[in-house]
C-alpha cells in the first residue's frame, strides 16, 4: 500500500498498552511536528507581485516628491507631497514658493489623514442611497435641462475660487442657464474689506498685504499670524523683521488692538484690549490725529472719547506718521464703514503701493456676503430651481439652519459635491463626491500673477469624481480634469507668460508647482475716494457683552473637523482640545461667578440661536467680550465618541449623540448685506451644569502660585524675554542674573561627538505658536491620537508641544510660547536611570530611544526635567486599515508599554547621511531638516551640525539671545532657544513680574 | 553579659512555664483544628488577594493606563506600595539579625513571626516593580544574564538595577535565615506528629535534625553567620531603594539625606507592622505568656525612637531646602506642605511624628488597644510618606507647563488591597503551619524552670505557707 492511500484510511485507534517504544516516538514526533507547523502559520499568504515593467524613477521605499498647492484653504501655499510606494504620506512646505516660503500650517500638514479617512464617500448618493454615476448623471442632466428650459434660477455656491480652471468650468456650466449665479460664500468671510475697496477704490478687490515691507504693523483684531486670510504667508513675511542681531539690532513694531486674545495679539509688541464695536471710533481718532499731523485743517468731526488713552493714540499716530509708506493697518471687522476707515488710514499713510498691493491683488478671499444674503432670501422665497454646493457646508455655516433646511427640501434640484455626508449633503438630493484634492488635478491663483498647479498623487481611493469633471459632464462635455486644467493653462495662463511653447511651459510648471507671470491684467483701480470715508463718532451706548465668533488656529472652518489630528491639536492660546467653549475675561467670570468648565447658555435675543457651552476664563480678553470658535458641532463628528482606548474607567470623548463642540454659526448676524461675526446684546446664563474641558496644560503662568512660592524664586525663567531698547544696550539683556554656574564637568569627556554633533535652535521671537510643527511631527513620526478622556488625564502623546505661559498678572498679560521637545541633553538624566539601556546617547549627540528594548519602567520620564517623554499607556494603534495608510513606514509604530519621544527625526538624519554618502559629498548644511523645522512658517527652527563652525545652527548658538532651558543644572541640552525681544519701551516684567504689561487705561 | 536571674528586667516568659509547656503552647495552634475566626480571616484576605489578582490581570491585559498615572506623574501607587512593603520587610531582619548580634533576648518571642512577615512583605513588594512595567513579560531583561545581543546588557548605572539585586538578595537571605531558624522547631513538630503528611513534610524540611550537640553546634554557627550576613542588608536594601529617588534630578527626590531617612522609616514601619500582627496573634493564639507586655513595651520604645528620627528627617529636609537657596528645592517643600497634596503631607506628619509621641507615656505603652491603634496609624502614615515623596515631587517639577494632578483609579486601589490580601493570606497560612515563636530559641533564652530571683523568693514563701 502506498503511503498516499494509507493516509486516506481512517487511522486505527491508538492503543497505549501495546505501544512499542518506536511507535510511541513516531506518534510523539508526528504530534510535535504538526504542533510546530500549525504554530508557525501566523499570517495568511499574500502574494506581492512586482511591477511587470518597473515605472521609471519608482524605487520601492524611496520617497518621490511632487510639487502641488495646498488645498487646505484658499491661501494657496506651496506644497511638496512626499509619495512613498504610491501613497502620499507627508506634506511639506515648498521653500521656493514666493508666498509661503517653505512654511505649511497645521491644516496642510494634516491632509493625509483626511485623504485616508474611511468615512469619505466612495460613490455618489441619490436620496441618501448609494447610486452609480451613470444613473446620477442621467437624472441630473435631465433635470438641469428642464430647469434650463423653464428658466428657473440656478445657484452654484462655492467658497473663494482661486482656480482659473474651476472658475472657467463654472462659468461654462452656468452659461446655459438664463438666471444663473455663482455665489461665493466664505464660511469665515472678509467680504467687508472687498466692499470697502469697492467704495474707496471702485474695485471690489482684496489688497495683497506685504507684511515684509512693513516696519510698523497695526492690527485691529486681524489674527494674521493665526487664521486671517493667509496666515502662513503673512507669518513668513512678518518674521523677516523679527530677529534682531548684534550687527543689526532692529525689528519691526507690531501693535495689536483686539477684543479676544488671538495668536497674533499674543505675539504683538504692544497689545491693547479693545472691544470690536469700538474699532471704528479708535480708527477715527487715529485718522483725525494723522490729519492734524499732516497739517490739514479741515473741520474735525466731534468724536466721542476714545476708549484707548489719548496719549497712547498720540504716540501711535506719531509712529505711524514716521513710518509713512512702511506701515500697515489691518482689521478683521466685517463692518464696511470700519474697513473704509482702515483704507483711509492706509491711504493717508501712503501705504498703498508699498505695503498693500492693489496692482496684483490677492484672490485669497472673494466671498461676497451680499450675494449670500440674497441667496438665503431666494431660498426662503422658494425662487430657486437648482442649488449646487461645492467645497463648503452651506447649512452648517449659516444661521437659521432649520428654515434653510426646509427650503432646501423643497428645491426641484439640490446637489452637493461634499467629500463626506456633511450637513448640506444630508439634505441634498444628490451627492456627487469630489476627489480629495490630493487625488485630482487643479490649479490656483492665490495672488494675481502667481499661478500654481495641484497634481494627483494617487489613484482615487473611491468612485469619486472631480468637480471639474462633473461640471464638464453636465455641460455636455466629457473632459478629464487633466485636460480641463491643461486647456485652461494653454488658453489663459500661457498667453500671460513670456513662453510661447506650451509643452515645456507646462512641464516646467508641473515640476515647479507654480509659475510667476510678469504681466497680468491689473485691475482698474480708481484714485482714493475720500468722500466714502465717514468717521465713526459715537461710542456704543449700551455697554453689554459683545460676542466674537472666531476660527481656531489649526482647525479653521468646519471642513477639517473630521481630522482627529486637528481636533487633538491644543489651541495655542487656551491649550484646550476636542471642544469649543465660551472665552470670558477673568473679571467677567468673577462678576458672573463662573469658572472653567461651567456650562453657560449664550443668548442673543433670538431663542432659536441659544447655545450651551462650557466657559473658559481667558486672561487678556476684553471684559465686555465673549468669544466662541466656529467650525465645531460638525455633522458626523460623533464618530469620535470612542476614539480613545477603551477600558474600565474610560469616559467616552462624547456623550451619545453628541458632536465635537457646538456649532456657533447660529449666532452669526446677517445684516447690512454682510455676515457679521461680532454681535452685541449677548446674555450669559449659568445653567448649573458642568462640562470638563480637556486641556493639555493645567498651570498657565511662569509664576509659582503665591501660597507655595519661595521667596526670591516666584518666577521660573524658562522663557526669557527683554525689550528691544534693553537689547540694544546689552544683547544679553533678559538673561537671569542668578545663574553663575561653572561649565566644568565633574568627569572628563569620555565620548565627545567627533563626527556630527546635532543641535537645534528655536528663535522664540519668531515662533508664533501656530502649532504647525506639532502636526508635522505627528505626521512624520506616527504619533497617535488618544482622545479627549486621555488628554483630560494628561496623557497626550505629542512629541513637540507648545508651552504657553502668561506673564504679568493684571488684566493685560504677555503671552510667551515655547516649543518644547526632547532636549537631547549631553548629560541626559533619562539615560542613566534606564535599567535596560533602552535610552542611550548616540555618537552624534542624539538621545536615542530603543523601543524594542524598553520595558516601560517610566523612570526616564520621571527623571526628565523637561517632561517631554511620552508613554504608551495603552495600545493606541487602530485597526482602520485605510487610516493606517497615513503611517510613515520609516518610523516604528510603538507598542503598548514603551516610552517614546522626539528623535530629532533620526530617520531624516539617516536619509540625509545616506544621500550624501551616495553622492560622495559631506552633508551640506541645511540638507537635513527635521519635520518641525521644515514646516515652520516663521522659520524659527534651525537644525544642524554643531561641530561645523559655519553651520547655521552654530551661528545661531553664538547669538547673544541664545539660552538653554534649565541651563544651570548642566544637563547640556542640544536644543537651545533665542530670547523673546519685544519692541517696546517699557520693560516686560522680568519673566513676568507684577506690573501690567501694557499702558494704563487700555480698555473700556 | 548580665545574669538574667539578677536582671531587673521582667521575665521573657511569664506563667511559670516548663520546657514542655512551651512546646505544648506553641505547637497547640498547629495541632488544633483551624478555628472559625481563622477561616473567616483567611476568607477575607483571600478575597482581597483575589481582587488584587483580577486587578493586576486586567492591568497587564489592558495596559498601565488603567492606573491614574500621566505624562508628569509616572509613578504613584505602584512605587509607593513597593517602598511601603519593602519598609515593612525591614523589621524582620532587624529583629532577627541585628538584635541577635546584640544579644537582645527579648527578640526570641517575636523574631519568627517578624521574619515571616519580612518574607511576605518582600514578596508583596517585589510584585510592584514587576507589574509597574509597561511590558512586565520582559522583566527578565533587567537581569544580567548571558544573551545573544552582543554588547547590550543591563545598565549598571541605573538604581533600578541595584534595586533588582538588593531586593532579590534580601529575599533570598531572609528566606534562608527564616528557614534555618525553623529547622529545630520543624524537628520538634516532626517528633510530636503522628504518622501522616505533617510528619512526612517536617521530616524532609528538618533535614534530619537529631538534637545532638553537634547538630546544635552547626546550627548555632550557621545562624550566627547568617545573622552577620543579613545585618548589612537591613541598611543596604532601603538605602538602595532610596537611591531610586536620591540619584535622580527631580527636586524633592534629589537629596543626600534619603538613605538614613529611608532606613529609619523602614524600621519604623516594620516595627509598627510587627506590633499590629503580634498584638492580634498573641490574643488569638493564646500566646500572652510568650509575647508579654514587656515585649510590646520594648517594641514601642524602639518605634518611638525611630519615629523621632523620621521626624528629624522631615525637619532636616525643610532646613536643607531653606538653606540651599535653591528655588526649585524650596518650592517642592513649600508645595508639599501647602500645595494640592498638603492633606497627604499633613496626614503623614500627624501619623508619623505627632501621634507616636504618645508612646512617651508608660500608660499608653501598657494599653494594648492604644498600641494597636498607634501601630495602625504609623502604618498609614508611612504609606503616605512614600506617597508624598513620590507624587508631590513629581506632580510639580521644573516646567510649570507640565504640572499635573494625580488621582488613583479603582484598579490601583484594588491592587493595593490585593497586596494586603496576599500578605495576610500568607501570614495566616504561616500561623497554621509553622510555629509562630521560635521554640528552640525561647527555651534557650528564657531560663525556663529556673524562676527568677525575685520570684524565687515568692515561690519559697509560697512553699513555706
Amino acid at each position: 500500500m502506498s503511503p498516499r492511500t494509507q493516509a486516506h484510511q481512517s487511522p486505527a485507534p491508538l492503543r497505549l498498552e501495546g505501544l512499542s517504544r518506536r511507535e510511541f516516538l513516531e506518534a510523539a514526533g508526528f504530534t510535535l511536528s504538526i504542533a510546530a507547523i500549525t504554530g508557525c502559520g501566523r499570517a495568511p499568504v499574500v502574494t506581492a507581485l512586482p511591477f511587470a515593467e518597473q515605472p521609471e524613477g519608482v524605487v520601492p521605499g524611496r520617497t518621490l516628491t511632487y510639487a502641488s498647492t495646498c488645498p487646505g484653504c484658499a491661501a494657496g501655499c506651496g506644497l511638496l507631497v512626499g509619495v512613498r510606494d504610491g501613497r502620499p504620506l507627508k506634506m511639506e512646505g515648498m521653500p521656493e514658493h514666493p508666498l509661503s516660503r517653505g512654511g505649511l500650517c497645521a491644516v496642510g500638514q494634516a491632509l493625509p489623514l483626511g485623504l485616508y479617512d474611511s468615512q469619505r464617500l466612495a460613490e455618489p448618493q441619490q436620496g441618501g442611497q448609494a447610486a452609480n454615476w451613470r444613473q446620477v448623471d442621467a437624472q441630473i442632466t435631465k433635470r438641469l435641462a428642464d430647469i434650463a428650459n423653464s428658466g428657473q434660477a440656478v445657484r452654484l455656491v462655492t467658497p473663494t475660487v482661486t482656480s482659473p480652471s474651476l472658475q472657467a468650468a463654472i462659468d461654462r456650466f452656468l452659461a446655459r442657464f438664463k438666471d444663473a449665479r455663482h455665489v461665493l460664500f466664505d464660511p469665515v468671510s472678509s467680504s467687508a474689506i472687498l466692499d470697502a475697496h469697492a467704495k474707496t477704490h471702485a474695485a471690489r478687490i482684496l489688497p495683497h498685504y506685504r507684511f515684509d515691507a512693513a516696519r510698523l504693523i497695526v492690527s485691529f483684531g486681524a489674527d494674521f499670524l493665526g487664521t486671517w486670510i493667509s496666515p502662513v504667508e503673512f507669518t513668513a513675511a512678518w518674521q523677516t523683521h523679527r530677529a534682531p542681531t548684534e550687527a543689526q539690532p532692529t525689528m519691526s513694531r507690531h501693535v495689536q488692538f483686539e477684543g479676544r486674545l488671538s495668536l497674533t495679539g499674543a505675539k504683538a509688541d504692544q497689545r491693547y484690549r479693545l472691544a470690536p464695536d469700538e474699532y471704528g471710533l479708535v480708527l477715527s481718532h487715529l485718522l483725525a490725529k494723522l490729519a492734524t499731523r499732516a497739517g490739514e485743517s479741515e473741520p474735525q468731526a466731534d468724536l466721542a472719547e476714545s476708549p484707548i488713552a489719548a496719549a497712547v493714540l498720540d504716540q501711535l499716530a506719531e509712529e505711524l506718521w514716521n513710518a509713512r509708506g512702511a506701515s500697515l493697518v489691518v482689521c478683521d471687522s466685517q463692518e464696511v464703514a470700519t474697513q473704509v476707515l482702515v483704507n483711509a488710514l492706509n491711504h493717508r499713510l501712503g501705504n498703498y503701493g508699498q505695503t498693500l498691493d492693489l496692482a496684483r491683488p490677492s484672490r485669497q478671499r472673494q466671498g461676497d456676503d451680499a450675494n449670500v444674503l440674497a441667496l438665503v432670501e431666494e431660498l426662503r422665497g422658494g425662487k430657486i430651481g437648482a442649488l449646487l454646493v461645492a467645497g463648503v457646508d452651506l447649512t452648517h455655516n449659516l444661521p437659521g439652519r432649520e428654515a434653510l433646511a426646509r427650503a432646501i427640501g423643497n428645491l426641484p434640484l439640490s446637489i452637493s459635491f461634499a467629500e463626506r455626508l456633511d450637513d448640506f449633503a444630508s439634505l441634498a438630493q444628490f451627492v456627487c463626491p469630489d476627489h480629495h484634492p490630493l487625488e485630482s488635478w487643479s490649479d490656483a491663483e492665490p495672488v494675481q500673477g502667481l499661478v500654481s498647479l495641484s497634481q494627483p498623487t494617487l489613484q482615487p481611493l473611491g468612485h469619486t469624481r472631480s468637480l471639474l469633471e462633473s461640471l464638464s459632464r453636465w455641460s455636455g462635455r466629457q473632459e478629464h480634469a487633466y485636460d480641463i486644467v491643461r486647456a485652461t493653462w494653454r488658453e489663459r495662463v500661457l498667453p500671460r507668460s513670456e513662453s510661447t511653447d506650451f509643452r515645456p511651459f507646462w512641464d516646467q510648471a508641473v515640476h515647479d508647482g507654480f509659475v510667476q507671470l510678469d504681466a497680468g491684467p491689473a485691475p482698474t483701480v480708481s484714485e482714493f475716494r475720500g468722500d466714502a470715508v465717514e468717521l465713526t463718532t459715537g461710542r456704543p451706548v449700551d455697554q453689554d457683552l459683545v460676542l466674537i465668533l472666531y476660527s481656531k488656529v489649526g482647525l479653521t472652518d468646519s471642513r477639517h473637523a473630521h481630522n482627529p489630528w486637528l481636533q487633538e491639536l491644543p489651541d495655542p492660546i487656551t491649550k484646550v482640545t476636542w471642544d469649543n467653549y465660551v472665552c470670558v475675561s477673568p473679571r467677567l467670570a468673577g462678576e458672573l461667578g463662573l469658572t472653567d468648565g461651567d456650562l453657560v447658555r449664550v443668548d442673543s435675543g433670538d431663542p432659536a440661536t441659544g447655545l450651551e457651552l462650557p466657559v473658559l476664563v481667558q486672561p487678556g480678553q476684553h471684559d465686555r467680550v465673549v468669544a466662541i470658535a466656529l467650525g465645531y458641532g460638525v455633522r458626523g463628528t460623533d464618530r469620535f465618541a470612542n476614539i480613545g482606548p477603551s477600558w474600565l474607567e474610560a469616559r467616552p470623548t462624547l456623550a451619545p449623540g453628541e458632536l465635537v463642540g457646538k456649532n456657533a454659526a447660529g449666532l452669526i448676524a446677517l445684516r447690512d448685506g454682510g455676515l457679521h461675526y461680532v454681535r452685541g446684546a449677548i446674555q450669559l446664563t449659568e445653567t448649573g451644569a458642568r462640562h470638563e474641558l480637556a486641556s493639555t496644560q493645567l498651570h498657565h503662568s511662569l509664576h509659582i502660585p503665591a501660597n507655595v512660592a519661595p521667596h526670591g524664586a516666584e518666577v521660573r525663567d524658562v522663557v526669557q524675554q527683554t525689550t528691544l531698547a534693553a537689547y540694544v544696550r546689552n544683547p544679553q539683556a533678559g538673561a537671569p542674573e542668578s545663574h553663575h554656574f561653572s561649565a566644568t564637568q565633574l568627569w572628563p569627556e569620555d565620548h565627545t561627538p567627533s563626527g556630527h554633533h546635532w543641535g537645534l535652535v528655536i528663535d522664540l521671537n519668531k515662533c508664533t505658536g501656530c502649532s504647525a510643527c506639532v502636526i508635522a511631527c505627528q505626521s512624520e513620526n506616527n504619533v497617535p491620537v488618544v482622545g479627549k478622556d486621555e488628554v483630560r488625564r494628561q496623557r497626550e502623546m505629542h512629541w513637540i508641544r507648545l508651552d504657553r505661559y502668561y506673564s504679568g498678572d493684571g488684566d493685560d498679560v504677555d503671552v510667551l510660547q515655547q516649543p518644547m521637545l526632547c532636549q537631547h541633553c549631553d548629560n541626559a538624566p533619562c539615560e542613566t536611570v534606564c535599567p535596560v539601556l533602552a535610552t542611550v546617547h548616540s555618537p552624534e549627540g542624539l538621545n536615542e530611544q530603543a523601543y524594542n528594548r524598553c520595558v516601560g519602567t517610566r523612570y526616564c520620564a520621571n527623571n526628565c526635567p523637561y517632561k517631554v517623554r511620552r508613554f504608551n499607556w495603552f495600545k493606541y494603534q487602530r485597526d482602520d486599515a485605510r487610516q493606517n495608510l497615513a503611517l510613515n513606514p520609516d518610523v516604528t509604530v510603538r507598542t503598548r508599554g514603551v516610552m517614546e519621544k522626539c528623535s530629532l527625526c533620526v530617520q531624516r538624519i539617516e536619509a540625509g547621511k545616506i544621500a550624501a554618502r551616495q553622492r560622495g559629498e559631506p552633508i551640506a548644511d541645511g540638507a537635513i531638516l527635521t519635520a518641525c523645522q521644515q514646516s515652520c512658517p516663521a522659520q524659527a527652527i534651525v537644525f544642524g551640525d554643531r561641530n561645523d563652525p559655519d553651520s547655521r545652527v552654530s551661528q545661531a548658538l553664538a547669538d547673544p539671545r541664545r539660552y538653554r532651558v534649565l541651563e544651570e543644572f548642566n544637563f547640556r541640552p542640544a536644543v537651545a532657544y533665542s530670547r523673546v525681544v519685544r519692541n517696546r519701551d517699557k520693560a516686560p516684567p522680568p519673566a513676568g513680574g507684577g506690573a501690567p504689561s501694557t499702558g494704563g487705561a487700555a480698555h473700556g | 553579659m548580665a545574669d538574667p536571674n539578677s536582671s531587673p528586667r521582667p521575665p521573657l516568659v511569664t506563667g511559670d512555664k516548663t520546657i514542655a509547656d512551651v512546646t505544648r503552647d506553641i505547637c497547640a495552634p498547629l495541632e488544633r483544628g483551624p478555628t472559625g475566626l481563622w477561616w473567616g480571616a483567611l476568607a477575607v484576605s483571600c478575597s482581597a488577594l483575589l481582587l488584587g489578582v483580577v486587578a493586576v490581570g486586567y492591568q497587564i491585559a489592558v495596559g498601565v493606563g488603567t492606573w491614574g498615572l500621566n505624562k508628569t506623574v509616572g509613578w504613584a501607587f505602584d512605587i509607593t506600595n513597593f517602598v511601603f512593603w519593602v519598609g515593612i520587610g525591614h523589621a524582620g531582619t532587624l529583629i532577627s539579625a541585628v538584635l541577635f548580634l546584640f544579644r537582645q533576648k527579648w527578640r526570641t518571642a517575636v523574631n519568627r513571626s517578624a521574619e515571616a512577615m519580612t518574607l511576605f512583605a518582600v514578596v508583596c513588594a517585589g510584585i510592584f516593580p514587576l507589574i509597574h512595567m509597561g511590558r512586565p513579560w520582559l522583566a527578565f531583561w533587567t537581569l544580567p544574564y548571558p544573551n545573544t545581543r552582543g554588547s547590550l546588557w543591563v545598565n549598571f548605572k541605573s538604581p533600578l538595577l541595584w534595586d533588582v539585586f538588593a531586593i532579590s538578595t534580601y529575599l533570598l537571605i531572609s528566606a534562608v535565615f527564616w528557614y534555618v531558624g525553623l529547622i529545630p522547631d520543624l524537628a520538634t513538630i516532626r517528633d510530636r506528629s503522628g504518622p501522616g503528611w505533617r510528619r512526612r513534610i517536617c521530616s524532609v524540611l528538618s533535614l534530619g535534625w537529631n538534637g545532638s550537640a553537634r547538630t546544635w553546634h552547626r546550627y548555632e554557627t550557621v545562624y550566627m553567620l547568617l545573622a552577620g550576613l543579613a545585618t548589612p542588608l537591613v541598611f543596604s536594601v532601603h538605602t538602595i531603594v532610596s537611591m531610586d529617588f536620591a540619584t535622580s534630578v527631580i527636586p524633592g527626590w534629589h537629596t543626600t539625606i534619603f538613605p538614613p531617612y529611608f532606613v529609619a522609616g523602614a524600621i519604623f514601619s516594620g516595627l509598627a507592622m510587627v506590633l499590629t500582627l503580634m498584638i492580634v496573634a498573641r490574643k488569638v493564639m493564646r500566646l500572652e505568656d510568650y509575647i508579654t507586655h514587656s515585649h510590646v513595651d520594648q517594641m514601642c520604645k524602639l518605634m518611638l525612637s525611630m519615629g523621632c528620627i523620621v521626624g528629624l528627617a522631615y525637619g532636616t529636609e525643610f532646613f536643607t531646602a531653606f538653606y540651599s537657596g535653591n528655588g526649585y528645592e524650596q518650592f517642592v517643600f513649600k508645595n508639599r506642605a501647602l500645595g494640592p497634596f498638603c492633606w497627604a503631607y499633613w496626614t503623614m506628619v500627624t501619623c508619623n511624628v505627632v501621634i507616636p509621641q504618645l508612646l512617651w507615656f508608660r500608660s499608653v505603652r501598657a494599653s494594648l488597644p492604644c498600641v494597636f491603634a498607634l501601630a495602625i496609624v504609623v502604618n498609614i502614615g508611612m504609606w503616605f510618606e512614600r506617597f508624598v515623596i513620590i507624587v508631590t515631587s513629581l506632580h510639580r517639577d521644573f516646567l510649570p507647563s507640565s504640572w499635573a494632578d494625580y488621582a488613583p483609579t479603582s484598579i490601583e486601589i484594588a491592587t493595593l488591597l490585593g497586596s494586603f490580601g496576599l500578605f495576610f493570606s500568607c501570614f495566616l497560612i504561616f500561623c497554621r503551619f509553622a510555629p509562630v515563636i521560635a521554640m528552640a530559641e525561647i527555651k534557650g533564652a528564657a531560663h525556663l524552670g529556673k524562676p527568677a530571683a525575685g520570684r524565687r523568693e515568692a515561690h519559697r514563701q509560697e512553699h513555706a505557707a
